[in-house]
């Protein structure tokens, strides 16, 4: 009836829609606050939490600039100096401070791979839960497409991409995204496909609520959980790839400091001067490890299976 | 035979128990002061809401608690305590003579091995026996608890057995080694009430056959009513009334079993409309909660007086053994839940306009053809869950539908909602045709026709606050503001008897009957002509029951909706119908205005599932007409009757090969779909023909 929905539909639709995004946000803030209860997320989320604020503030507070060659008195440029008190890590090749290409480094790799997990996330929750909430035909066709996109293997697809399109960030960021979307399209669109039976989405039905409003307003908050979890899953993959693909050459191009590519550029000097190498291999270890356990203790808290992740 | 047993000398001997769990959430006090004792050959039912610890009595006798846990009293097994025996004698005892059943015959079964070698396993386990003998004595087993073709049943898995036979596997199990105790902890509530008759039977005829102590926990009077010999009812973790059972239903000497008992909607005695359905108000007293000095019923006790909420009181005997846990045993009679006001005035012969009508409605699931175009498995033609079916709701009626569960009665409320397409047929909602699917019709369509869900957990969003399903529905279906559906959402509430502030709180925070409630606040919200109430009561205590039927029948007289009530549960149907429709396998077997149907002459079905109904009274004279199995998935076009396979008044080559014909019944508008003439049906339904047919073997 025309009295019934008066107003603009659209921007109803939107503003619901908006709603439950925001609301989905305060219930990822429950869930990190209930992974704090376990120790798996006591040692993960601060682990993560440091990473982050190192991502944000380490440029500034790196003592020396990344790319600024160190030299002495005489003008010597100073290469592959051990750690000392003035260097804490040593120096590099070039004669650059390790300490500081690592703090440097720090937000390229985890705003590269946030940025990637959260698109993969983004796509792979719509495309998921649509797929999942219209079942028949279309998710029967949707599937087998993300089936096929995850074929590939995800570094393969990733290389292929970025050698075609060009690498620089947002094309990293875009492929991380795509490569995932199909991996999080599974795991949302079997949650929804319990959650689509349930009365309070049939009673959703028989009000007439559009399918858009159904699905990110009454089953996504339910699925929260489970996005969680997902999410934290796909930041470590993501960190993984984007580093892989810095080690490659395919990531930020030198001379800025990047962990995969420092670990690359590191590798000749392993024997001479495994600082270079171990430092930005320890940031990428620690950052990785902390992700995972935070994953566990979101898993934990929720009592929900140890995953069987697939890369 | 009898080792020793003495009859008089009790199997099991409950002693102050008192069980209570220390959880990260607080200490829930399950059971705060049980006493009773169980002699060999008699039944004795526990009777009393969800939370009242029934099912943690049960647990503790078997010495199945979890760690953090504190049992005090004395649970004694034969002179024995269960709770401080070490546990490889306790081992010992379990399975060998203390044998239980639980409520799901499905879980309690190994689906991958056959059913006779989890039986087989049993007897060599405990028994010693070897292969061939426990074979053999499988075989008995089987035999004994009814299963038909015992040698060979053995040999199939659980999922190839109907629920019923299963239970009965279950049961076998359970008998397996002679048990001097054997616990049943809700062993019918999961299955039809057809089915459930057939069990009661069984567990009458062990009683006598084997002897032993029978604990029999239910949550429903009728099913007790049928099988205790005793009767001890519990209340909040406490025996409150312990009795023969013919006392206990005669004359309860407790408040709450006297409100128990009235909450339970009964057939209108002879000419006269029955009451309003007496309810218990409030809900069981919390397990958190530590008690005290007090009567733990009092809050909710239609005669407390002042002394209750300081004294606690004791268990005190009056004559005959029974023990009643109340200072005013005396004053309790049948009268003190209140008459009952007077029920409204039941239009039977006004012929209402319809709101809806039914016209061949079909529903067929699944298609015969390949999935995957050339490839895959050739599929198998569709399930026909409704094969044409009309009916007919009169405005401020209510049509009640019944059947066992895969009658197609929920498929028939979902194609009239739209939650499923319909494959043929038409629907009319005040002569307007339905489109199939919800999203396809109109706003004042979806307005006009609500639904209410039998889960009321599942049926609010737990993540968001309860105010949502309400506000929305009144937003989207009445047209309001925001501000309108606020006010209008408080209103609401308080129809449905809840404090407004409940609109904030999140479904967990609200018990079962709280829940349906706020439920029914949002079907009611747009003033809907038709709600379709799909066993909108079954998953609710008795006393909730009460209130929920009370207050759907309160909003019919205010406003003349008309409901579509699908339950099966008799005494319900009986209780809140003007006409009844009686399903089976998706055909109709009879139609009518319910006192037609109820009565004679009605279709065998309908006999049947009367027959099968638990009464809440001792004396109620058992109506033998039993139905084995259970209702077939049909995927072709059925030549002959649906119900001809399990029709105890067959008459022969007609009833398989040609589909019956509609006869009318008694007064108008009141149909059968049987070959049996409408006079020999009406003969047969004399009792004295039942019994002669009933006794006469089936196969």
């Amino acid at each position: 009836m025309a009295s019934v929905t008066s107003g603009q539909p659209h921007s109803q639709l939107v503003q619901a829609v908006a709603h439950g995004v925001t609301a989905s946000w305060r219930m990822v803030r429950n869930e990190l606050a209930m992974a704090l209860k376990t120790t798996a997320g006591r040692i993960g989320l601060p682990l993560v939490a440091f990473h982050l604020l190192l991502a944000v503030f380490g440029p500034f507070l790196a003592p020396y600039p990344a790319t600024e060659f160190q030299r002495d008195a005489n003008n010597n440029v100073l290469q592959l100096q051990s750690p000392s008190t003035k260097y804490w890590l040593g120096t590099d090749n070039a004669g650059r401070d390790v300490l500081s290409r690592v703090m440097s480094g720090a937000s390229s790799i985890i705003a590269v791979s946030v940025a990637g997990a959260s698109l993969g996330i983004a796509l792979g929750t719509i495309v998921g839960m649509s797929s999942g909430y219209k079942g028949g035909r279309t998710d029967e066709i949707v599937m087998r497409v993300m089936d096929g996109l995850m074929s590939f293997p995800s570094l393969l697809l990733a290389l292929l991409v970025l050698s075609t399109l060009g690498a620089n960030h947002e094309n990293i960021i875009a492929t991380i995204g795509v490569v995932f979307m199909p991996r999080v399209a599974r795991v949302l669109r079997s949650v929804t496909l319990s959650l689509k039976s349930l009365e309070f989405v049939q009673s959703a039905r028989l009000r007439g609520e559009p399918a858009p409003y159904i699905i990110f307003k009454e089953i996504l908050p339910n699925a929260i959980p489970v996005l969680a979890v997902e999410g934290s899953v796909r930041l470590s993959y993501a960190i993984l790839l984007a580093s892989s693909l810095g080690f490659l050459g395919l990531g930020v191009q030198p001379p800025s400091p990047d962990w995969g590519l420092m670990i690359s550029e590191s590798r000749n000097f392993l024997v001479d001067a495994p600082w270079i190498g171990l430092a930005p291999a320890a940031g990428v270890a620690t950052l990785v490890v902390g992700v995972n356990l935070l994953t566990d203790g979101l898993r934990q808290a929720r009592g929900l299976p140890a995953g069987d992740d697939y890369e | 035979m009898n080792d020793g047993r003495r009859p008089d000398v009790p199997v099991a001997e409950i002693k102050d128990l008192a069980v209570t769990f220390y959880t990260p959430r607080g200490t829930v006090r399950a059971v705060r002061d049980v006493s009773f004792e169980i002699r060999p050959g008699e039944v004795l039912g526990l009777v009393g809401e969800s939370g009242c610890g029934k099912s943690t009595v049960a647990f503790a006798m078997m010495g199945y608690l979890p760690g953090a846990t504190r049992v005090d009293g004395e649970i004694l097994f034969e002179g024995r305590d269960v709770a401080t025996m070490p546990a490889s004698e306790l081992q010992d005892l379990r399975g060998s003579r203390i044998a239980m059943v639980y409520q799901d015959p499905a879980t309690a079964l190994n689906p991958t091995m056959r059913v006779g070698l989890q039986l087989e396993e049993v007897l060599k386990e405990h028994m010693g026996l070897s292969t061939q003998e426990a074979r053999d004595r499988a075989a008995d087993l089987f035999e004994s608890v009814g299963l038909a073709d015992p040698q060979h049943i053995g040999r199939r898995y659980p999922h190839q057995l109907s629920g019923g036979m299963q239970q009965r596997v279950v049961i076998a199990m359970a008998l397996a080694c002679d048990p001097h105790l054997l616990i049943m902890d809700e062993p019918t509530t999961g299955l039809d009430v057809t089915t459930e008759a057939t069990i009661l039977d069984l567990v009458i005829e062990l009683k006598d056959r084997v002897d032993a102590a029978i604990l029999f926990v239910s949550h429903n009077l009728g099913v007790i009513a049928r099988v205790a010999d005793r009767v001890t009812v519990m209340y909040a973790g406490q025996t409150v009334e312990h009795a023969q059972a013919r006392d206990i239903f005669k004359s309860p000497r407790h408040p709450y079993t006297s409100g128990l008992i009235s909450c339970v909607p009964q057939p209108p005695t002879g000419e006269e409309e029955g009451n309003r359905l007496t309810s218990i108000p409030g809900a069981v007293y919390a397990a958190q909660e530590e008690g005290g000095d007090s009567c733990l019923f009092a809050p909710r006790c239609p005669i407390a007086q002042e002394s209750c909420s300081t004294q606690a009181p004791a268990m005190a005997t009056s004559e005959n053994d029974h023990f009643a846990r109340c200072t005013f045993s005396g004053d309790v009679t049948d009268e003190i839940w209140g008459e009952g006001e007077a029920r409204n005035e039941r239009s039977a012969d006004q012929p209402a306009e319809p709101v809806l009508t039914a016209r061949n409605l079909r529903r067929f699931y699944g298609r015969q053809r390949k999935k995957y175009g050339f490839f895959g498995p050739q599929g198998r033609p569709p399930v026909r869950a409704l094969v044409g079916i009309d009916f007919e709701i009169g405005s401020g009626r209510t049509l009640g539908v019944v059947g066992e569960s895969g009658s197609g009665k929920t498929t028939a409320a979902r194609a009239v909602v739209g939650l499923v397409p319909r494959s043929g047929g038409e629907l009319q909602l005040n002569g307007d045709d339905l489109a199939r699917s919800v999203e396809k019709r109109t706003g004042s369509q979806r307005a006009a026709m609500r639904m209410v869900f039998q889960n009321p957990t599942a049926s609010l969003n737990p993540r968001l606050p309860v105010r949502h399903a309400i506000i929305r529905s009144l937003r989207k279906l009445a047209g309001l503001t925001r501000e309108e559906s606020r006010d209008r959402a408080f209103e609401l509430m308080e129809a449905v008897g809840l404090d407004p502030t409940y609109l904030d709180r999140h479904p967990q925070e609200l018990s079962g009957g709280e829940q349906q409630r706020v439920a029914l606040a949002g079907a009611f919200a747009a003033s809907p002509a038709l709600i379709v109430a799909d066993e909108a009561v079954s998953a609710l205590d008795v006393s909730v029951q009460a209130q929920v039927l009370n207050l759907l029948e309160e909003h019919q007289r205010e406003t003349g909706t008309s409901y579509m009530f699908i339950t099966h549960d008799l005494g319900v149907v009986r209780y809140v119908s003007d006409d009844i429709l009686v399903l089976y396998a998706g055909h109709v077997a009879e139609y009518g205005p319910a006192e037609a149907v109820l009565n004679a002459p009605s279709h065998p079905y309908t006999e049947a599932l009367l027959s099968a109904a638990p009464v809440p009274d001792p004396d109620a004279e058992p109506e033998h007409i039993r139905l084995e199995g259970s209702v077939p998935t049909l995927r072709s076009a059925f030549k002959g009757c649906a119900f001809a396979g399990r029709c105890p008044r067959k008459i022969g080559e007609i009833c398989d090969t040609a589909p019956p014909t509609r006869q009318a019944g008694t007064g108008p508008g009141h149909d059968i779909y049987c070959h049996i003439p409408l006079r020999q049906l009406d003969a047969m339904d004399s009792s004295e023909l039942a019994r002669e047919i009933a006794s006469t073997p089936a196969d």
